[in-house]
């Protein structure tokens, strides 16, 4: 689902964020319950003097409907934002839907049926790509077992579960017609298209499939599957499907950069605890750690001035979110640009580069939704720019 | 918004922000005042109507006064002119109701008789409100019979699984009862924090019905608040008693009916020392020395108020499936020159015109102007344009509508409220009574994609505005409120402060989501929202002033202070603007519910740790309240 899916290892604790779309905590523990460890909202590290509204301003709740949304990219045009969302009844997963700026209206454009996840535009083109699990034959009966699972009023430390029936699949927006372009065993997802639409990076977990795995890998296939997780790019028809990463450890969530010479992905570790911004070239050479937080950072996207990348760390707390930012070659101490209370994460520029849509549980309740906001591009290199040079993790 | 009197049975919120605000009437308060509107290059819809309805032409709008009439004429001038009719069936837009104006004690007596030969009994009559007042609901029916001291007259539910019953050894039936006010005073904050829900003077009145009592007599122990006074008369504005005879006593009578017994360990102060630690074993007794006969007297002054209505006949053959009709209301009375018990006026201001131009000239403007967009384009639908007055004073209006509709009311397909939208900051919608029907997460998420405010969602629909009898009345409905302002319910609540450049931006959102109900196909379905407030249907009321203000258009874990009052017990602790209160006397606060809660259980002139965020940064400070009547 979310391209800023955490190992099962992590996912467990995590579950008790609060209601976080992006991690699938679909019933996650009221935050009145939890340690007030997310009220301490101090600038970490520097007493910086920056706040949410130096870079935000006009934030609004974009999404309403619905149990829960999240993961919004844009349009080329930044006229229509595809994102999933929990919001029919029989389906208890996400399903993907195209938001109309102009008159509000949210269609779906994936099947209705089974699990999907994490929807990207294709530049010049009608197409839509989002992963799906609606060819398992038992997808209907995994949404009644959910369903009746909720019915029963019980609880679960909900994780996203890697379902390894998800395959990419491509729509046309305006014949609804599917096309499937990944068939592999194991989970492909988190996709996304170059900025010409000719390419498409993609997470996958087949390596756990196509080969034969020691005793230790099986325990772990069992326990966190996205430890096989790796970085693919094939070309926009499926064709030419290639591996660019090989370290343990989930990497997942890539995106181009603005003109297509780099990926953006994060990089858990071996352990699935900690995650790292980097970079590398679509062959996956140059591979470069762009933030040391020593935390959770994930959920990557560059500003389309090329200049800084958005992206998300529990560096404040366990439990609280927040979105940083930091210049594209991580010689900076990212800054930070949310302050809020529960998650804040996935933040996606928009293509002028002055509005950012983001996903947040701000608004209370159990679950994230999507918000928009106005961007302040200019202050957000300021603050880039003031910002001290980069520090590694805070030794304990 | 109705402000709530400390003894209704209304949600925690609701008592809160009566709290906050009511004491600040005897604080000289100097407070920076919201902006004025910024101009905007085209005219206000809104402003004219405001300036209007909140000029001192109106007098404040007091229901039933010559205010509400001249506020009621430029309503129905400007229905006219939008095109607007008088119901059908029906020749005018004003529709008039009864209320109960006041009430008063009207020489309420205690007859203490002895019921035998003794030599500490004399048989004596008390009168005079200082000794003797009827509480305001009471019946005017003369009781009389034996009396029992049945030491708070608190009943706390089974369910709650807390075993706390005054009358569990006693028996009451045909006998008079004697109980203090409030709730054991040394009971730990837990323990004090259920009991209080339970010890409102009107549960308290029923718990004693309940147990075949024929009376109840309420005396304020000594080491309580307000000890030894007979209570106010609360505003009360049912036309007729509640079926119980009920009064309250000073503390010279309730010695003299002690002293009949002739015990000292069984004095008012010795009884009630025993209690207060509300261990439930500790019980109260019989006090078969005397006879009692309570004569109570309370006047009501019946007056009559006025709604206004009209309604927009469909363009087009109305939907054929059902409920041709969609609501749009906002009352239009307030509190005239405040003199009924529900103005924050300042000491200097008392008695000055209030004009209510948020409360809720605001959401009237909001009414006119969004049926001015409406009247404008086709409608499958009739769009029913309705302003309450008696809100002030307790939905009286839309509660006389629900009760005796003029349109039916499974014809309404939804009722859209508007009160206070007058004072928006940054960007900040507050949408209530969400929950009351499925259709309103798509219709709101549409027509707030264009709008773009930062809107605060609250599925509650037990409100205090009128569309709570709407949700009674199991209609879907929805309210807007920009929020509460220093100016709340004081006559600075003028027509300058308005933001009229955000009202009418609500007035833009309100007309587009009025108009996609209008074109619904499939009529909403209504949702039963299950009431969060105490079960027992009565408190007794915040009794501190802790001088803070919190901001309701925020959620954030803890109680978010939009500023502190002047010179208050806040200010005096060093709290803030901004200023995240996050735990007071050990207990957390993860939301205002949670602060109402400890309100209850902190004492007069007692300081309290309370644990604070500043900028992130964790403080501390001790808060020392002082009391409220």
């Amino acid at each position: 689902m979310s391209r800023g899916r955490v190992g099962t290892t992590v996912a467990t604790a995590i579950a008790a964020l609060a209601g976080l779309t992006a991690f699938g905590a679909a019933q996650a523990p009221s935050p009145a319950s939890s340690p007030s460890t997310s009220l301490s909202s101090g600038s970490p590290g520097s007493a910086s003097a920056t706040t949410e509204r130096d870079f935000l301003s006009r934030v609004r709740r974009l999404t309403i409907e619905g149990k829960r949304a999240g993961e919004g990219y844009w349009a080329p045009d930044g006229k229509r934002l595809v994102f999933q969302s929990e919001r029919e009844p029989g389906n208890p997963f996400y399903q993907i839907y195209v938001l109309d700026l102009a008159n509000g209206e949210a269609k779906r454009i994936s099947p209705g049926v089974g699990k999907t996840t994490c929807a990207f535009f294709r530049p010049n083109s009608d197409e839509i790509l989002f992963a799906s699990t609606h060819h398992d034959p038992k997808s209907k009966q995994y949404q009644e077992e959910e369903l009746s699972f909720r019915a029963s009023g019980k609880e679960r430390r909900y994780s996203w579960d890697y379902d390894p029936e998800m395959d990419i699949y491509v729509a046309s927006d305006k014949t609804g017609a599917l096309r499937r372009l990944t068939t592999a065993k194991g989970y492909d997802a988190e996709a996304s298209y170059s900025p010409d639409g000719q390419w498409i990076v993609l997470s996958s977990m087949r390596d756990a499939y196509n080969r034969t795995l020691t005793d230790k890998e099986h325990k772990q296939l069992e326990t966190d599957p996205s430890y096989f997780a790796e970085i693919y790019i094939m070309k926009a028809d499926g064709s030419g499907q290639k591996r660019l990463t090989t370290s343990p450890g989930y990497d997942g969530g890539p995106f181009f950069n603005h003109d297509g010479s780099r990926i953006v992905w994060r990089r858990f570790d071996e352990n699935g605890l900690i995650a790292n911004v980097w970079t590398m070239k679509p062959d996956g050479t140059d591979q470069r750690q762009i933030t040391d937080f020593g935390s959770m950072s994930w959920a990557p996207y560059e500003h389309p001035s090329g200049q800084y990348i958005l992206f998300a760390s529990n560096k404040l707390g366990f439990e609280n979110f927040e979105v940083f930012m930091v210049d594209s070659a991580g010689t900076k101490e990212p800054v930070r640009v949310t302050y809020s209370d529960g998650f804040d994460g996935l933040p996606v520029p928009s293509p002028d580069g002055r509005q950012l849509a983001w996903t947040s549980a701000r608004s209370g309740g159990s679950a994230g939704q999507l918000f928009l906001a106005q961007w302040n591009h200019e202050k957000a290199l300021d603050a880039i720019r003031n910002a001290p040079p980069r520090q590694g993790p805070k030794k304990p | 918004m109705k402000l709530e009197t400390c003894s209704s049975a209304r949600s925690a919120l609701t008592a809160v922000r009566a709290s906050l605000f009511a004491s600040a009437c005897t604080l000289a308060i100097a407070f920076t005042t919201a902006p004025a509107a910024a101009q905007t290059a085209t005219a206000s819809r809104a402003k004219a109507h405001v300036d209007a309805l909140a000029s001192d032409r109106t007098e404040g709008r007091l229901s039933g006064s010559p205010g509400e009439r001249a506020a009621s004429d430029y309503i129905i001038a400007e229905l006219k002119r939008i095109g607007a009719k008088p119901l059908p069936g029906l020749n005018e837009f004003r529709i008039p109701f009864d209320f109960t104006a006041g009430t008063k004690d009207g020489g309420t007596t205690v007859a203490l008789s002895c019921a035998t030969p003794a030599p500490s009994c004399s048989p004596r009559t008390f009168s005079g409100e200082r000794d003797v007042r009827a509480l305001s609901f009471s019946d005017n029916t003369e009781v009389s019979g034996d009396l029992v001291f049945a030491g708070y007259g608190i009943v706390v539910p089974d369910a709650q699984d807390f075993g706390y019953d005054s009358y569990a050894t006693l028996d009451v039936k045909d006998k008079i009862v004697l109980v203090l006010r409030y709730f054991p005073e040394d009971a730990d904050p837990k323990a004090k924090s259920i009991l209080t829900r339970y010890s409102g003077l009107r549960y308290k009145a029923m718990a004693a019905r309940q147990r075949g009592a024929k009376g109840l007599i309420v005396a304020t122990g000594p080491h309580s608040p307000n000890a030894g006074e007979t209570i106010p008369m609360s505003f009360d504005t049912a036309l007729a008693g509640s079926g119980v005879s009920a009064a309250s006593i000073s503390a010279s009578v309730a010695d003299a009916i002690f002293a009949t017994l002739n015990d000292r360990e069984k004095t008012l102060a010795a009884a009630q020392k025993g209690l207060d630690s509300a261990n439930p074993h500790i019980a109260g007794f019989a006090i078969p020395t005397v006879r009692v006969t309570l004569k109570p007297s309370v006047l009501r002054e019946s007056r009559q108020g006025n709604n206004v209505f009209g309604y927009l006949p469909a363009t087009t053959r109305a939907v054929s499936t059902s409920k041709p009709w969609v609501a749009l209301g906002a009352h239009y009375d307030h509190l005239g020159r405040g003199d009924h018990g529900n103005s924050l006026a300042t000491k200097e201001d008392a008695g000055q015109i209030h004009h209510g131009a948020d409360d809720n000239a605001s959401g009237s403007a909001a009414v006119l102007a969004v049926g001015e967009l409406l009247a404008k384009a086709p409608r499958k639908r009739n769009v029913l344009l309705q302003f309450w007055s008696g809100e002030e004073i307790g939905l009286l209006g839309s509660a006389a509508f629900v009760n005796k509709p003029n349109v039916p009311l499974d014809q309404l397909a939804a009722y859209l409220n508007f009160d206070m939208v007058g004072r928006m900051q940054d960007n900040k919608l507050i949408l209530q009574a969400t929950g009351t029907s499925d259709v309103w997460g798509r219709l709101v998420e549409q027509a707030n994609v264009a709008a773009g405010f930062d809107l605060l969602l609250q599925s509650d629909p037990y409100q205090p505005t009128d569309v709570a009898s709407f949700n009674q009345a199991s209609v879907p409905c929805l309210n807007f409120f920009t929020g509460t302002h220093v100016d709340y319910h004081k006559p600075s609540d003028t027509a300058d402060k308005i933001n009229y450049e955000d009202l009418d931006r609500i007035v833009e959102f309100a007309a587009a989501i009025a108009r996609r109900v209008i074109d619904l196909e499939t009529v909403p379905i209504f949702t039963k929202v299950e009431q969060r407030a105490d079960p027992g249907g009565g408190r007794a009321g915040v009794r501190v002033f802790t001088g803070t203000i919190p901001d309701y258009s925020t959620e954030v874990k803890g109680l978010l202070l939009s500023g502190v009052i002047g010179g208050g017990p806040a200010d005096a602790a060093g709290l803030q603007k901004g200023d995240v209160v996050i735990e007071i006397g050990g207990q957390t606060i993860a939301n205002i519910y949670d602060y109402t809660y400890v309100l209850e259980t902190l004492k007069v002139g007692q300081g309290v740790k309370v644990v604070y965020t500043r900028n992130g940064e964790r403080r501390e400070t001790t808060l020392t309240p002082s009391a409220r009547k």
